[in-house]
């Protein structure tokens, strides 16, 4: 809202100097976004807030003022110059819906002579932004910047008359609006219509046909109060923005309007007219004042301070509310039309601490107590994290929207959620993967000479499931190019599959998600012989792989991209394996190597899981130390090498046991996968 | 001039300097040094320990000068063998092919997002004071989203939270405060917790607006909670955040689901309060830091908390553009380009 420091000097006196007086405002919350000087007058632009309409006008800011300075309020007169004859005399007002429209007030002004404002006026008007239209136009804008009351113009000549109904449009009625745009009315608007027509859309814009122009003589001015919902509603449905609506929205002043009303009168008699000697006021059911009841104690125990009664009463007296008191520190609270805001005892006393000022109240930092620590999956993000920041992955963040058209592409088998009024076309559903940010990240910084890109992601996706949303989060990972810089002791190594499964097992074994295992998935993600699902007590709770050329080109991206996308809300629903503490054995172990020839399409986990499940005593664990095919291997076939470390946790270890478990383990690999062992168990 | 007997026995020492340096330069192991060692410095037939036996033949006047020389000789020995032992002892190392001077090697260790790294250096300090961390959907109803934090219908409050709509009654959440009262239903009083997240708004991208972005909300409510409380827990919590020093100011503002409501002020970090022209605070000298207030009475009826038994605050803060501040980011877009010359800065925060 713009406010002219000479205007508002009209209503209350100002004489601090200007940076005093704007941290004064912004202490009792009306803040100066900024302010400029303007042929001497100083315009300050203030931030204001939806519940306080009072404040979208120079009067209600005087009133704030005063009661901050302490201070009164200026009074001002309208003296009118009268016609014999009353408003009803020309129009014949009838409220046919008083739901929408409370009161309605008007007056009839003949014989102004139409034409430019004199100085004064341009000057506010242009003050306010505006450009100076007629005299009358600008008197109708002059009132609503002074009080906040939208008043309405209407050469009277061109409403057919007498009778003007508030009412709603009926079905197929349009107007031409002061905008010259026409607008077909819906039949829960409210206008305001002479005998044949709409002639305005009541509280948000007047129509073309009954608009005052240079060659209007006679004018009947609207000062009225309006349903705020409905006037959003319609303003909304039209796609209209005024400074009328703007504040009937957010609640006029019921009381004001025959005020504003004359007001407006008095000034166009100064450009010739003769007013009308009564103005129209229908207001079917008068409201009375909200009474609210203040307890002193309730200030106190909200505000942690205590507070004079004096204060109380001097403060809220200042505002303009009514004060009784009923018995000692509590009060009945009168409170004043143009506070449409106050409506509880809480309201009260935030107008009490402004004006006491919410540097005055104490700082207390309350007693550390402790509660119960509610469980949240903080701590294992953290690990997961610290898992993957070892890995050499960093951390990013992606917008959670996605482009219908990749999405397609991408075929994850969830159906997006769409937002109805998106940003752009291009962020029109939520993601169904974190994939797709990975993979514009990584083309992002290629783009920009970064070779290695290794990062990971931890965010919600979104879907539709059946009739409802579901949102789940998931850990991304993707890796490609160079595993760090290259440095004089030796090239570093490149993304690869196993760097990326190594990732995976890092996050799952920090978390002591384990055992889990991998499947071959063929997921649309990732090319065929490269993808695999990630399982957890045999429920599959993600995939990893190869990430397929199809998505690579849809960033152009160049070279082998591996990823992979955990669904971390299912696994951390998961129990995992209770930490246990083992003490370091006291006994030496034996450990002996295996070299042996297997065919080359036997899976090493099918080997690992015959292996978890075979019974060897002594055996403690075992690694695969060496994987070999081509050379002198025989085409069909595969080298590997396994090392076992046995232990007797009670005794060292004798030879001979060594040798028979080491027998049973090549029995049984014989037996199960036709291994053929290599001399010397050497690999080559 | 020397005695034909000194000089006798100088050449004498003369060759065996020369044995000396021949065997010497031939050594290669710790072996072969310990048998150059015996040969010359046994205690039964070393070389010194022969000729030392040699001086007692000498006269009385020869013999300091005879002796001169063997010492010197003796001396050279140890010498040159204390060297040899150093030299073997410590692995080979050919001239010049060491450069320690060049840089080591360093494992890669990634880097956290900055707007992580400073969500969990604000969830640190308020979990330092006892709370506890909570969350919920990001895609919520109208009604946790809007009504039940007392924004009614076609309340023109609600423009100033500009929505994502999925349908009429579901929509992206604009702000971490619905979870306030999902937490509020299930949960009675004492309560004390902080609700870090992303929140969306229908915002054109630019250097200080996004779509989406991350909040932090705050909520205690207990018996006897005051508007005092919230003062010195927000100023502990900056302090802790900005630094002992920084200056805080509480001025009035408006929330649909506080009253009194309060906007918080920081010192501008930027300038100092010192520059009139500063793009940071706008020549205030002050920066908006977050909102907060008592909450109302109407979202206590909404939960079925008393307001006349039970009172508390809230609080509501951008992460994203608090680290901006913090950390004197320009433009908010950074953090969501992900560019990992922006991001691998951080692993130094
Ligand atoms: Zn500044």
């Amino acid at each position: 809202m713009k406010i002219s420091l000479a205007w508002l000097r009209e209503y209350v006196d100002v004489e601090s100097p200007l940076p005093e007086f704007l941290d004064r405002l912004t202490m009792i919350g009306l803040v100066v976004e900024e302010w400029k000087e303007i042929n001497g007058d100083i315009i300050l632009d203030v931030e204001t807030y939806a519940n306080r309409p009072d404040t979208l006008g120079h009067l209600g800011m005087a009133r704030e003022v005063a009661a901050m300075l302490r201070s009164s309020l200026k009074e001002q007169t309208w003296p009118l110059t009268e016609l014999p004859a009353k408003t009803s005399a020309f129009v014949d007002v009838q409220i046919l819906d008083e739901d929408l429209c409370p009161r309605y007030c008007g007056i009839v002004v003949t014989g102004v002579k139409t034409g430019p404002s004199p100085d004064w006026l341009r000057a506010k008007i242009e003050a306010m932004g505006l450009r100076p239209i007629n005299n009358v136009v600008d008197v109708t804008n002059y009132v609503l910047f002074a009080t906040g009351q939208p008043i309405h113009a209407f050469d009277l000549a061109k409403i057919a008359g007498p009778r003007l109904a508030i009412r709603r449009a009926k079905k197929g009625e349009a107007i031409r609006t002061l905008e010259g745009k026409t607008v077909a009315l819906s039949t829960d608007m409210l206008v305001i219509a002479d005998e044949k027509r709409p002639v305005a859309i009541a509280g948000v814009i007047g129509g073309e046909e009954s608009a005052v122009t240079d060659a209007t003589q006679d004018v009947f001015i609207e000062s009225a109060t309006f349903d705020p919902v409905s006037v959003r509603k319609t303003r909304k449905a039209l796609e209209i923005q005024t400074d009328a609506c703007y504040r009937f929205e957010r609640g006029a002043d019921i009381a004001f309007a025959p005020q504003a009303a004359i007001m407006a009168a008095s000034l166009l008699t100064q450009f010739g007219g003769k007013a009308a000697k009564e103005p129209v006021d229908i207001y079917p059911k008068p409201r009375k004042l909200k009474e609210i009841v203040l307890r002193g104690r309730r200030i106190s125990d909200l505000l942690g301070v205590d507070i004079d009664d004096e204060f109380v009463e001097m403060t809220l007296g200042d505002l303009g509310f009514g004060l009784t008191a009923n018995q000692h520190s509590i009060w009945r609270v009168q409170v004043p039309s143009f506070r449409v805001d106050i409506e509880r005892e809480a309201d009260l006393i935030e107008e009490i601490a402004r004006f006491y000022g919410y540097d005055k109240i104490p700082v207390v930092v309350p007693p550390l107590e402790v509660l119960e620590a509610v469980p949240s999956d903080r701590e294992k993000i953290q690990k997961l994290s610290q898992a993957l920041f070892h890995h050499g992955f960093d951390e990013v963040i992606n917008q959670s929207f996605a482009d219908p058209e990749k999405e397609a592409v991408f075929r994850s088998g969830k159906a997006p959620v769409e937002i109805r009024n998106p940003i752009s076309t291009k962020a029109s559903l939520l993601r169904t993967t974190l994939l797709g940010g990975l993979l514009e990240n990584t083309a992002w910084n290629r783009n920009r000479g970064t070779e290695g890109v290794h990062i990971f992601e931890i965010g919600n996706i979104y879907f539709r499931n059946e009739d409802a949303t579901a949102e789940k989060l998931h850990l991304g990972l993707s890796t490609t190019g160079p595993l760090g810089t290259p440095h004089w002791k030796g090239r570093p190594g490149e993304a690869n599959f196993f760097h990326l499964k190594g990732a995976v097992e890092a996050c799952l074994e920090s978390l002591r998600y384990a055992p889990f295992s991998f499947k071959e998935d063929g997921h649309p993600f990732f090319e065929e012989d490269y993808s695999l699902a990630v399982l957890y007590k045999g429920e599959k709770i993600g995939r990893m792989g190869q990430v397929h050329s199809r998505l690579l080109d849809l960033y152009s991206l160049g070279g082998p991209v591996y990823a992979a996308e955990l669904d971390l809300d299912l696994l951390f629903g998961k129990q995992p394996r209770p930490f246990e503490y083992v003490p370091p054995p006291k006994f030496p172990s034996v450990v002996r190597d295996l070299s042996f020839l297997v065919d080359r399409d036997v899976p090493f986990q099918e080997i690992k899981q015959a292996l978890d499940k075979m019974v060897v005593p002594y055996l403690e664990e075992f690694s695969i130390i060496d994987h070999y095919a081509g050379g002198r291997i025989p085409r069909d076939k595969k080298s590997l090498s396994l090392r076992f470390t046995f232990r007797n946790p009670k005794a060292t270890l004798l030879a001979k046991d060594v040798d028979k478990a080491e027998q049973k383990i090549i029995k049984n690999l014989k037996s199960a996968f036709k291994i053929q062992l290599r001399e010397g168990g050497e690999s080559p | 001039m020397l005695s034909p007997n000194i000089r006798k026995f100088k050449t004498t020492i003369d060759v065996y300097r020369t044995k000396l340096e021949e065997q010497s330069a031939q050594i290669q192991d710790l072996r072969a040094l310990e048998e150059l060692h015996h040969q010359f410095l046994s205690r039964k037939r070393g070389t010194i320990t022969l000729l030392f036996e040699q001086l007692k033949e000498f006269d009385p006047e020869e013999k300091p000068a005879a002796g001169q020389l063997l010492n010197a000789l003796k001396n050279e020995v140890q010498e040159r063998f204390s060297a040899l032992e150093t030299k073997l002892k410590t692995p080979a190392k050919p001239k010049g092919e060491i450069d320690i001077s060049l840089p080591g090697e360093k494992l890669y260790w990634g880097a956290p997002h900055p707007v992580r790294l400073f969500q969990q250096e604000i969830e640190n300090i308020f979990v330092s004071m006892g709370f506890s961390i909570e969350g919920g959907p990001e895609i919520e109803t109208d009604y946790y989203n809007f009504e039940a934090l007392n924004f009614p219908p076609h309340h023109p409050a609600r423009d100033d939270w500009d929505t994502l709509y999925i349908t009429d009654k579901l929509l992206l959440r604009t702000h971490t405060s619905p979870v306030q009262i999902r937490v509020m239903e299930k949960k009675k009083p004492p309560i004390k917790i902080i609700i870090p997240g992303k929140v969306f708004r229908r915002e054109t991208p630019d250097p200080t607006h996004l779509p989406m972005f991350f909040q932090i909300e705050g909520l205690v409510v207990d018996k006897g909670i005051t508007f005092a409380h919230l003062k010195g827990t927000l100023e502990y919590f900056l302090k802790r955040l900005f630094g002992e020093r920084i200056k805080i100011r509480f001025r009035p503002s408006f929330f649909p689901f506080t009253e009194p409501s309060a906007e918080v002020d920081i010192e501008c970090l930027a300038c100092g309060a010192k520059n009139p022209d500063c793009r940071i605070c706008g020549g205030t000298g002050w920066k908006e830091i977050l909102g907060s207030g008592m909450v109302d009475p109407q979202v206590f009826k909404n939960v079925n908390i008393d307001p006349e038994t039970y009172s508390g605050w809230a609080f509501g803060m951008g992460i994203d553009r608090t680290a901006m501040f913090a950390f004197g980011i320009s433009d908010m877009r950074y953090f969501f380009e992900n560019d990992l010359r922006f991001i691998r800065q951080f692993t130094l925060k």
